[in-house]
């Protein structure tokens, strides 16, 4: 075990509070990002991974206006963090698992660290997972995890599974290899969606087995996992032994977990917001398909994005009205 | 080599600014070289010897696990390296219960430095529901919290069940570094952090909000529940 002590304040490396905090840097996100940095207000995104977003998985946009070219969502989404960089607004790789809302400033507990902010915009996406599968929540713990920093160091010379095509699945199976003995690491898809440099990463790992196009179907175990079921795509089954099954799966469900019930949600998950875009705590705002009613398309969540990043800025400065950003 | 920065030296005194009443540290560790497998005995006492001398409100007692046997014991001290905060009261130190079993690094280091702060304070924060709770409880509450130092949302469950303690006298609360006591992590087959224990066999996975824990909690009044509990872990 490695040695580090350091007190929980993060951020450009002094302790510092940020204006506002964006959790999700998919088109809500971003725009909100630009649109806060250009406020001159100190933003910071925390996004867990490009190909999380469901922007980020469209293979072709073309309804996106001012884009008339053929691009991938990844391209586009890649352009609007670069512009919103280019103002300032800080972009760091990090999951948030969980908030502190209600405190003053407001936490958000990511793997890399806390971070503290005046402001929160919630731009999460729609991508989460709606049913877990058979055995999941029962062994929740005894080595069902969402987080391989946490408890990777479990699963040490043991055999564990990974399921998942994103970015952020990727990755967390790259930080395991540095545990396990093997890592079996099962994508739902044909093809992870993944930049190249990543997926060589992952597959040039002497430990890793690929399964292309394997579901999930049950995890294993009584006291403790002891393997998961997986369809795969030939048809056929087969059952992995593991004790330990990490679990990056993506859905349609609103992406609000993390939140741990600390804002209303009606059944399916979703946030509730005014005109201004804010939630039932003050400073809290939310954006994009995380929430109830929303059109699902990227102009629209960019928009929402614009809005609120004018709404904090109005309540962080105290004005009566929304400055609108015209340049001269 | 010191384990502590400039820089975080630097926040840590800036921390414990904050504290009102002295606290005295109690540390449980063995000499170099001793009867007990501890595999950062030796780091912890220079971390706390370190933290010590940034604040003149910080006392430190160092005690050999075997050697002191019968304070151990009454301390609920069965580990090392483990770690007590008093609060320096007189006549007599307080001990609400608060300990930290293996080295407070990584994301732990900050609770550890808060909770020098709380127990100087001998503040809670909890809910009045909370406490209305705690009153009623009719034994004592022993909480562990297992942890790893790379969790980021750990010490919100440390911090919780620490101000638990700070708040009842019956509550005993622990931090449990569960990579070093792999033998209690097996007891309680914890493959995930945070894992919340109270008394044995209420268990509750990640860092849940107080009103939560507390219903959980709370079953420890209710002796069928607690047995039928006992049942399901064989004990
Ligand atoms: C297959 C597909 C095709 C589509 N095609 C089009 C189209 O052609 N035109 C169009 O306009 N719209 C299209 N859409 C819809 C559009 O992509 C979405 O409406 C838009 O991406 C929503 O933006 P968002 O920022 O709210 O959420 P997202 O784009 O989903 O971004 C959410 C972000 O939050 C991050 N995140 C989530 N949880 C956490 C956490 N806990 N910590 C840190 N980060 C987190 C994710 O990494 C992600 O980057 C399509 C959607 C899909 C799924």
């Amino acid at each position: 075990m490695d040695l580090h002590f350091e007190l929980p304040t993060t951020g450009d490396g002094a302790a510092s509070v940020w204006d506002v905090a964006i959790v999700g840097g998919g088109p809500a996100g971003a725009t909100a990002a630009m649109y806060a940095a250009r406020a001159d207000l100190r933003v910071i995104v925390l996004d867990k991974g490009l190909t999380a977003s469901a922007l980020g998985i469209t293979s072709r946009i073309a309804n996106y206006p001012g884009v008339p070219e053929e691009i991938s969502g990844a391209e586009l989404l890649r352009r609007m963090r670069e512009q919103a960089q280019r103002f300032g607004a800080v972009f760091v790789q990090d999951k948030v698992q969980a908030v502190d809302l209600e405190s003053d400033p407001k936490l958000l507990f990511a793997n890399g660290g806390t971070y503290e902010a005046r402001a929160v915009i919630i731009a999460t996406g729609s991508m989460a997972r709606g049913q877990r599968v058979k055995g999941e929540e029962e062994l929740l713990g005894r080595g069902v995890s969402y987080c391989a920093t946490c408890d990777g160091a479990f699963f040490r010379d043991q055999d564990v599974a990974v399921a998942g095509n994103t970015d952020e699945a990727v990755e967390e199976a790259l930080f395991l290899t540095r545990f396990a003995r093997t890592v079996h690491f099962l994508s739902p898809t044909p093809r992870i969606h993944a930049p190249e440099p990543l997926l060589h990463e992952l597959s040039s790992q002497p430990n890793v087995r690929l399964y292309l196009g394997a579901a999930l179907r049950e995890v294993i175990g009584g006291d403790h996992v002891t393997g998961v079921r997986v369809a795969l795509r030939d048809g056929g089954e087969q059952v992995l032994p593991v004790n330990g099954a990490f679990i990056y799966l993506q859905g349609g469900r609103p992406a609000t977990d993390f939140l741990g019930g600390q804002l209303p949600l009606n059944e399916t998950g979703c946030v509730r917001v005014d005109a201004e875009y804010r939630t039932t705590i003050p400073g809290v705002y939310a954006v994009g398909d995380v929430l109830c009613n929303h059109v699902k398309q990227a102009v629209v969540a960019a928009a929402e994005g614009a809005i609120a990043a004018m709404a904090v800025e109005k309540a962080l400065r105290g004005r009566k009205q929304l400055a609108v950003d015209w340049s001269k | 080599m010191t384990l502590l920065n400039e820089s975080v030296r630097r926040e840590v005194r800036q921390a414990l600014a904050a504290m009102t009443e002295p606290v005295r540290i109690v540390l449980f560790t063995q000499q170099e070289g001793g009867a007990l497998e501890c595999g950062f005995c030796r780091e912890t006492r220079q971390l706390v010897e370190e933290v010590v001398a940034l604040s003149d409100k910080l006392r430190l007692e160092v005690h050999d696990l075997v050697a002191d046997q019968a304070l151990a014991s009454q301390m609920g001290i069965d580990k090392i390296p483990a770690i007590a905060l008093l609060r320096d009261e007189r006549p007599q130190p307080r001990d609400f219960g608060v300990r930290l079993f293996g080295i407070p690094s990584g994301y732990e280091f900050g609770t550890f430095i808060q909770d020098l702060v709380l127990v100087s304070q001998a503040r809670h924060d909890l809910s009045a529901r909370t406490l209305e709770q705690l009153a009623a409880l009719t034994g004592p509450v022993h909480i562990q919290v297992f942890v790893t130092p790379t969790c980021p949302y750990c010490p919100r469950a440390v911090l919780l069940a620490h101000r638990l303690a700070i708040a009842s006298e019956r509550v005993r609360a622990d931090m449990v570094e569960a990579t070093e006591f792999p033998h209690l992590a097996n007891r309680y087959s914890v493959y995930g952090v945070p894992r919340t224990v109270i008394n044995e066999v209420i268990h509750i996975e990640g860092a849940v909000p107080e009103a939560a824990l507390m219903d959980e909690l709370m079953q420890v009044n209710d002796p069928a529940a607690m047995k039928r509990l006992r049942a399901e872990w064989g004990l």
